[in-house]
């Protein structure tokens, strides 16, 4: 048997061991099985089954099965071991549902749960090793306007009076997008050519003389969270002329949000269209087709595109393996693991 | 003739564009710069000045806007325009992509009158792009797109497992570097690979062994194309130096399952590991096994903890260095799946791991490390930048 020369002791000095390993702790790097993700959503899922379309729970089919559903509740996931590309590493991934954004931090903050949504408000408050998963901007944020309001100078007054830029900095904590745009920069390559400035004076002019009842309008935010938008909305559009008054139901426009569904740009603007309610565009071949079929769609400013927002979720430091998200805000749990999970 | 946009597609960011050899208009950024050219040309009339001005808002380098900027004005000029100074029309282009393909956008105006052209063209895929006198060399041997599970290499063959197929290559002919194929074999999976596969390769004189997830394969090296697959819960056989020890791999795993084997016919159970290496410490064998927990275990001949060592990585190998010593272990570092790793050679002294060289650096994980050899262990780095998989043979120097 051989034994360890001096020479070969020699560099186990206390400092070179020090050296070599200072930078060194931590958990093993091959992903590891086993474990609990657990999640947190606003979704109330109140329906009587798990979604099986759409973002987020749906994303999980395939690679988990679900094992309960708690509608309104909670929902479990398991992996399945016949998931393509191999079973997760996760065991399981459990769903809160109905759960509010600032209750979603703080349970996050707490160690309670290991990913949850973050609106703009939660972005704004520090949290120590939080890190963040962020979508592409997939969310459309726009102004639709309810066809009673007839007058198109009424609709572009109220797009030119929208100073998005304050909005964004403040209210939306710089998330996203300003946009002129129904679909993204990043999918489309030139929503830039869409205007999104504001105009008081030109907004102010477009009504001027118009009577009071002709420039007075309700506005309603689909999303309770989108209501602080709709307020300084209200406020913008006061200095243009327009009484503009926030509320609930049927309005004369609304802040709608929707989805953008697909990487191929020309699908994801037949969606947009679909929500819209409006035509379907023509199929576009090129780029400068698909531009002229949104500008069409934007013409006679029926809806007016104000910002692209991503999905932001938090995250536990000890989810390893991610991101979990796709840049079009997919789940994407099975390539997850948990540092301290168990095989 | 309007200039092509020469400069810019044979300085760096031209590795960002494919350029077919018979490139049509909008097929490339001469294209694009043609055909908006020829929109201007006809928007204006022949002799009008043209104000041009350009922006980016692509990934590009600027100097790549500001060669397709100037072969704009060149090409405007061709077309009997006038430009550099003030003009009746003004065309903004703008330089900006998508998900899948580069955009030229160019906006005109002449007085109210607006018209927006945008030309494109495709991107291409992304660039495909000591203590102790002892030292690490560290020489690349196989980079490919697709995950590397393990690469062997003689003096005249080289094999390279990853997880759909086993490719042979023979040295190219007065070539150390050069490898030639000699033929491929597709793997089938007995069920799909686990999310993480791994697998092992062996060479024996002029026969091969691939150990995989359920599943053994043998062949020969002058005939890997034809090897035979089976499924089998066969246990993998980790070398070290000349320490071996019989592992049976967790099927649906990326790990050992604990059973393991010793060369004396030990039979046992220990925990799960990721990998084991074998060392000498004051003249008795121990081996390392990387457990799931984040901790290396050191375990004596009849696989009794004998000890831990912290931090590190998932993945060691056991080489015999025949530096006036016994085999040392070569371990990854404990960092993130997406963070640059490195691998450090440590020799075991009373339980504990002394460094014995600097830690060799590389550009991603470590996503493999077996034994390749004497004096040697094979690393398979995934290249943050590129996302390829590189295959590097680290070899101990002595003395140095």
């Amino acid at each position: 048997m051989r034994h360890i020369s001096f020479r070969w002791l020699a560099a186990s000095s206390a400092a070179v061991v020090a050296a070599g390993l200072a930078g060194w702790a931590g958990a093993a790097t091959r992903p590891r099985y086993g474990g609990t993700l657990r999640v947190e959503v606003r979704n109330p899922g109140d329906s009587a089954d798990p979604p099986r379309i759409g973002f987020g729970m749906a994303d999980l089919t395939g690679s988990f099965a679900i094992a309960q559903w708690d509608a309104g509740r909670q929902a479990v996931y398991e992996a399945s071991e016949t998931a393509v590309g191999g079973r997760p590493y996760l065991d399981r991934v459990e769903v809160e549902l109905g759960r509010p954004l600032r209750e979603q931090s703080i349970d996050l903050e707490l160690g309670k749960a290991d990913v949850v949504e973050l609106g703009p408000n939660e972005l704004r408050r520090p949290a120590a090793g939080r890190r963040v998963w962020p979508s592409a901007p997939v969310r459309v944020v726009a102004l639709v306007f309810d066809p009673r309001v007839e007058d198109a100078r009424v609709r572009e007054a109220l797009s030119l009076a929208v100073d998005r830029g304050a909005i964004h900095r403040v209210l939306l904590q710089q998330q996203g997008e300003i946009s002129g745009a129904l679909l993204p920069q990043w999918l489309t390559g030139y929503a830039f050519l869409f205007a999104a400035t504001a105009d008081i004076a030109r907004a102010r002019a477009l009504v001027s003389g118009m009577p009071a009842a002709a420039r007075s309008l309700t506005l309603a935010a689909d999303d309770a969270a989108l209501r602080p938008v709709a307020e300084r909305i209200a406020l913008s559009a006061r200095d243009a002329g327009l009484a503009v008054t926030v509320g609930s139901g049927a309005a004369d426009v609304r802040l709608a949000e929707i989805r953008i569904v697909s990487t191929d740009p020309a699908r994801a603007l037949g969606v947009v269209a679909a929500a819209l309610g409006a035509n379907p565009p023509a199929r576009a071949a090129s780029p400068e087709a698909l531009y002229a079929a949104e500008k069409a769609m934007l013409e006679g400013f029926r809806v007016v595109p104000l910002f692209h927002l991503p999905e932001v979720y938090g995250v536990s430091p000890k989810v390893k393996g991610g991101p979990g998200v796709s840049p079009l805000g997919e789940w994407r749990f099975e390539g997850l693991w948990l540092e301290g999970g168990r095989p | 003739m309007i200039a092509a946009v020469k400069g810019w597609l044979a300085g760096p960011a031209a590795l960002l564009f494919f350029v077919p050899a018979a490139a049509t208009a909008a097929q490339d950024p001469s294209g694009a710069v043609r055909e908006l050219a020829r929109k201007t040309a006809a928007f204006a009339g022949k002799g009008d000045a043209v104000a041009v001005t350009c922006r980016n808002l692509s990934s590009e380098l600027p100097a790549a806007l500001a060669e397709l900027c100037g072969a704009f004005g060149a090409a405007l000029r061709d077309a009997g325009l006038r430009t550099g100074e003030p003009g009746a029309v003004e065309a903004h282009l703008t330089l900006s992509e998508d998900q899948s393909q580069y955009l030229l956008v160019e906006e005109a105006r002449r007085g109210e009158d607006r018209q927006v052209w945008i030309a494109s063209w495709k991107r291409a895929a992304a660039a495909s792009r000591s203590p102790a006198g002892v030292t690490l060399d560290k020489r690349r041997v196989w980079e490919q797109d697709e995950p590397i599970l393990d690469v062997a290499v003689t003096d005249s063959a080289m094999l390279v497992l990853d997880p759909s197929k086993l490719a042979a290559y023979a040295r190219a002919e007065g070539s150390a570097a050069q490898w030639e194929p000699r033929g491929s074999a597709p793997l089938a999976p007995p069920k799909s690979w686990p999310r993480d596969p791994r697998g092992r390769l062996r060479i024996t004189g002029a026969n091969f062994q691939a150990f995989l997830p359920g599943m053994v394969c043998t062949g020969t090296l002058d005939a890997a194309a034809s090897m035979q697959c089976r499924a089998a819960d066969e246990p993998w056989l980790l070398e070290s130096g000349d320490a071996l020890l019989l592992a049976n791999f967790a099927p649906a795993r990326n790990y050992f399952d604990g059973r393991v084997v010793t060369q004396a016919g030990l039979r046992k159970t220990v925990a799960p590991f990721y990998s084991a290496a074998a060392v000498e410490d004051q003249g008795r064998t121990f081996w390392l096994l990387a457990a799931l927990d984040g901790r290396t275990q050191i375990v004596d001949a009849s696989l009794e903890a004998a000890g831990a060592i912290p931090g590190w990585g998932s993945d060691i190998a056991g080489v015999d260095a025949h530096c006036g010593a016994g085999p040392l272990a070569m371990a990854t570092r404990a960092s993130g799946a997406d963070e640059p790793d490195a691998v450090q050679a440590f020799a075991v002294a009373n339980g504990a791991a002394a460094p014995l060289a600097e830690p060799v650096a590389f550009a991603g994980p470590v996503t493999a490390l077996w034994p390749a050899g004497a004096g040697s262990a094979l690393a398979v780095e995934r290249n943050l930048k590129t996302g390829k998989y590189a295959a590097y043979l680290l070899s101990v120097a002595c003395g140095k």
